[in-house]
C-alpha cells in the first residue's frame, strides 16, 4: 500500500472527512421531509448540537449498528440481553479485539497484515511447547512469545518498507510460512500444557474476576485503552495518522514513515502473542490450525469500525464496536438456533451492509 | 561540492532593496546540469531580509532548479551559496531548513484528514511528558494564523475541508512557525486558485514581508508578481535574463526578457 493515492482516492477521503460538514444539511432535510421542526436551532449545547456532535463522530454508523443489533437481538430472544450472555460475548470478542487493536494501527498507517491468524496460531504452539516440552515458567514463556511476535512483525515490516514490496504480498507469504511452522513444530498434534487448575497463569489469562467477569475482558480493555491512548494522545499516534494520510507530507515533515509502519507490524505481532496466551490459558491445549481464516474476522472488525483500508483515519473505539458487532452476530445466531453454516453468510452480509451504510452517510452531499 | 568562486556581483544582481544591508541568501555563478541539459549557467541571485522577489521565466527556464538549489533539494555543480554572507553547502532540505529556509511545495504537503493544528505542527508536535500538548498546539496555531491574517475558521477543522487559499495559509503557517523561516520559497502558490483565493495568498505574502521575512515567489502570472514583488528576476534558458526593480519596469519589458528581446 505504498503507492500514491489517486485523485479519486483523495476525493473519497475528502468525502469521508466531510460527513461532519453535512450534518446540518441532513438535519434540514429530515425536517423538511417530515414537515416538522424536529429540533430548534439551539447553540452547540442544545439537542441539535448534541446530535451534530454525534453525527460528526466517525464511529457514528458503527455505533448505531451496534445499538440496533443489540435491540433487535434482545427483541428476538430474551436470552440475549442477560448479563451472563453479554459477558460471554465480551469474552468471545476479547482475543479478536486485542489483535484488531494492532491491525488498526497498521491500517491507519496504510499497511495490512494477512499473517495475523498464522502468527497467533504459531505463537500458541510455541508458547505451549515452551511450557510443556521445555519446562519454562509460563510467564517467562509469555514474555518470550510476545517478543517473538514482535520479531515476526519486524520481519514483515522490514521486508515491506525497506524493499518496497506490498505488505499484502509479504504477509501472505508469512501467513503460509508460519502455518507451516506451527504444523512442523507440533508435528500436527495439539500441544497440551499440564498446569494445575489453580495455577495463576490459567487464572489470570482465562479466569474470572469475582467469579463473574472473564479476565480476558480486562485484557481487552487494557490493550484497547492503551492502544487508544497511544493513537490519539501521543506523537507516535499522530505520526501513524500522518503516515497513512499523506506519506510524502509525513516524510517532508521529518517523520520516519518506514519505522512508524515497522513498529505497527511489531505491535501487531506482539499482540498476537498476548492473544495466543489468553487462548492457551482457556483451552490448555494449543492446536496447530488455530487462527486459520481468523485474519478475515479481525480485518472485518477493523473495517466495520470505520478504519478505511487506505489509511489516514480510524480509531480503536471504532474497532471495539466492530468487534462487538461481529460477536453479537455469532452469539445471536446460536441463540436463535440458526444453522452454524449460516454464520459466515450473516457475517459477510453485515460487513458489506455496514460499509455500505457508512459510505452512504459519508457520501451525502448538499 | 560547491567550490569557492570569486565572482563580482554584477550591477544588475546587486540591486538591493536596502543598500548597505547584507543579503540573506546569495548565489554566485551557480551552474547545474542534468545529463546533457544545462539547467542553470552561472546564475547569480540574491535576496534581502524583508524582500519579496518574483522569479519568472518560461517553462524550462530553470526557475524550479534554482529554488531547489536554494532549498537544498539539489546540489549545484559549481558556484557558491552564501547565507548571511557565509558560504554554505546544503545536502538536503533539512540543512536549508536549519538555516531558516522553508519551501512551500506546490502540492503543499498537507495531511487532508488531520486538522489545521496537527498539520502546522506535523512532525514537531509539542508534548508534556508523553502526551501531546494539544492546548499549546491550538494556541500557537491560532496565533500564527492571526499573524498571517488568515481567515481559517477553526484550527480543529480537517484541512481537507479548507479552500485552496486556506490550505496555502496552513502550509505557510507551518513554514513560519516550525522552521522560524527567514526565507519562504513559494512555487506557483496561486496556480490552482480562484481570484478571491489568490488575493488572500498575495496578502499572506505581504504579511510575511511585513514580518521581515524574505519571500521568493515563482509565478506565471505577471499581474500577481507585480502586485507583491520588490524585485523581479527573469531566467531564460538557464541564464539570468535580467533583474528589475518593480518600480523601474513594466510588464511589457518583463515579457521581453522572458521570451528574449529578439523575438519581439
Amino acid at each position: 500500500m505504498e503507492q500514491k493515492l489517486s485523485e479519486a482516492d483523495l476525493d473519497a477521503q475528502r468525502e469521508v472527512s466531510q460527513c461532519g460538514a453535512n450534518v446540518d444539511a441532513i438535519l434540514d432535510e429530515l425536517e423538511s421531509a417530515s414537515g416538522v421542526e424536529l429540533l430548534t436551532r439551539a447553540g452547540p449545547g442544545g439537542l441539535r448540537g448534541f446530535l451534530q456532535a454525534l453525527l460528526r463522530l466517525r464511529e457514528f454508523s458503527v455505533l448505531s449498528a451496534t445499538i440496533l443489533l443489540f435491540i433487535a437481538l434482545s427483541l428476538a430472544t430474551p436470552l440475549f440481553p442477560q448479563l451472563d450472555n453479554i459477558l460471554l460475548v465480551a469474552r468471545q470478542i476479547s482475543i479478536l479485539a486485542i489483535i484488531a487493536t494492532g491491525v488498526t494501527f497498521l491500517f491507519i498507517s496504510g499497511e495490512i497484515d494477512l499473517s495475523i491468524g498464522s502468527i497467533y496460531g504459531f505463537l500458541g504452539i510455541v508458547l505451549a511447547s515452551l511450557i510443556a516440552k521445555y519446562g519454562f515458567n509460563p510467564w517467562l514463556a509469555l514474555v518470550m512469545v510476545i517478543f517473538l511476535g514482535a520479531i515476526i512483525g519486524l520481519v514483515n515490516g522490514t521486508v515491506t518498507t525497506r524493499f518496497g514490496i506490498p505488505s499484502f504480498i509479504v504477509t501472505l507469504g508469512m501467513l503460509s510460512i508460519l502455518r507451516g511452522g506451527a504444523l512442523l513444530a507440533s508435528g500436527g498434534w495439539p500441544v497440551m500444557i499440564k498446569l494445575p487448575r489453580e495455577d495463576p497463569f490459567l487464572n489470570i489469562t482465562s479466569g474470572h474476576v469475582a467469579g463473574l467477569v472473564p479476565t480476558q475482558v480486562f485484557w481487552m480493555i487494557g490493550v484497547m485503552v492503551i492502544g487508544g491512548f497511544v493513537l490519539s494522545k501521543t506523537r507516535f499516534g499522530s505520526h501513524v495518522y500522518a503516515t497513512g494520510g499523506n506519506q510524502e507530507a509525513a516524510v517532508l515533515a521529518g517523520i520516519n514513515t518506514k519505522w512508524v509502519k515497522t513498529i505497527n507490524f511489531m505491535i501487531t505481532g506482539a499482540l498476537c502473542g498476548v492473544a495466543a496466551a489468553l487462548l492457551l490459558g482457556q483451552h490448555r491445549n494449543a492446536f496447530p490450525l488455530t487462527g486459520t481464516g481468523y485474519e478475515l474476522d479481525i480485518i472485518a472488525a477493523v473495517v466495520i469500525g470505520g478504519t478505511p483500508l487506505f489509511g489516514g483515519a480510524g480509531s480503536i473505539l471504532g474497532t471495539f464496536l466492530g468487534a462487538a458487532v461481529l460477536g453479537m452476530i455469532t452469539n445471536g445466531l446460536v441463540l436463535l438456533g440458526a444453522s452454524a453454516y449460516f454464520e459466515p453468510v450473516a457475517k459477510g452480509s453485515i460487513i458489506v451492509a455496514a460499509i455500505l451504510v457508512d459510505t452512504l452517510i459519508r457520501r451525502r452531499r448538499v | 561540492m560547491a567550490q569557492e568562486v570569486s565572482f563580482p556581483a554584477t550591477a544588475e544582481t546587486a540591486t538591493p532593496e536596502v543598500s548597505g544591508n547584507r543579503p540573506l541568501v546569495e548565489l554566485r555563478a551557480i551552474s547545474k546540469s542534468f545529463g546533457h541539459v544545462q539547467a542553470l549557467q552561472r546564475v547569480d541571485f540574491c535576496i534581502f531580509p524583508g524582500e519579496v522577489v518574483g522569479l519568472v521565466g518560461d517553462n524550462g527556464a530553470g526557475k524550479s532548479t534554482l529554488i531547489k538549489i536554494i532549498s537544498g533539494a539539489y546540489q549545484p555543480d559549481s558556484g557558491t551559496i552564501l547565507v548571511d554572507g557565509v558560504p554554505v553547502s546544503f545536502h538536503s532540505p533539512r540543512d536549508a531548513m536549519r538555516m531558516g529556509i522553508a519551501t512551500v511545495y506546490q502540492n503543499l504537503a498537507l495531511v487532508d484528514q488531520r486538522d489545521v493544528a496537527a498539520n502546522i505542527f506535523l512532525g514537531r508536535e509539542p508534548t508534556r511528558g508523553i502526551v501531546i500538548d494539544r492546548r499549546r498546539m491550538v494556541e500557537e496555531s491560532v496565533q500564527v494564523l492571526q499573524q498571517l491574517r488568515s481567515d481559517i475558521p477553526s484550527v480543529d477543522v480537517a484541512v481537507g475541508f479548507l479552500s485552496g487559499g486556506q490550505r496555502q495559509a496552513v502550509a505557510i503557517a507551518r513554514a513560519v512557525h516550525q522552521i522560524a523561516a527567514r526565507l519562504v520559497i513559494m512555487d506557483e502558490p496561486v496556480a490552482a486558485l480562484g481570484i478571491e483565493e489568490s488575493r488572500k495568498v498575495l496578502r499572506l505574502i505581504k504579511q510575511l514581508k511585513a514580518q521581515g521575512r524574505a519571500v521568493i515567489v515563482i509565478s506565471h502570472n505577471l499581474e500577481h508578481v507585480f502586485s507583491v514583488a520588490d524585485r523581479i528576476v527573469v531566467l531564460r534558458r538557464g541564464r539570468l535574463a535580467g533583474v528589475r526593480r518593480r518600480e523601474d519596469t513594466t510588464a511589457a519589458e518583463i515579457v521581453r526578457l522572458i521570451v528574449g528581446a529578439e523575438h519581439l
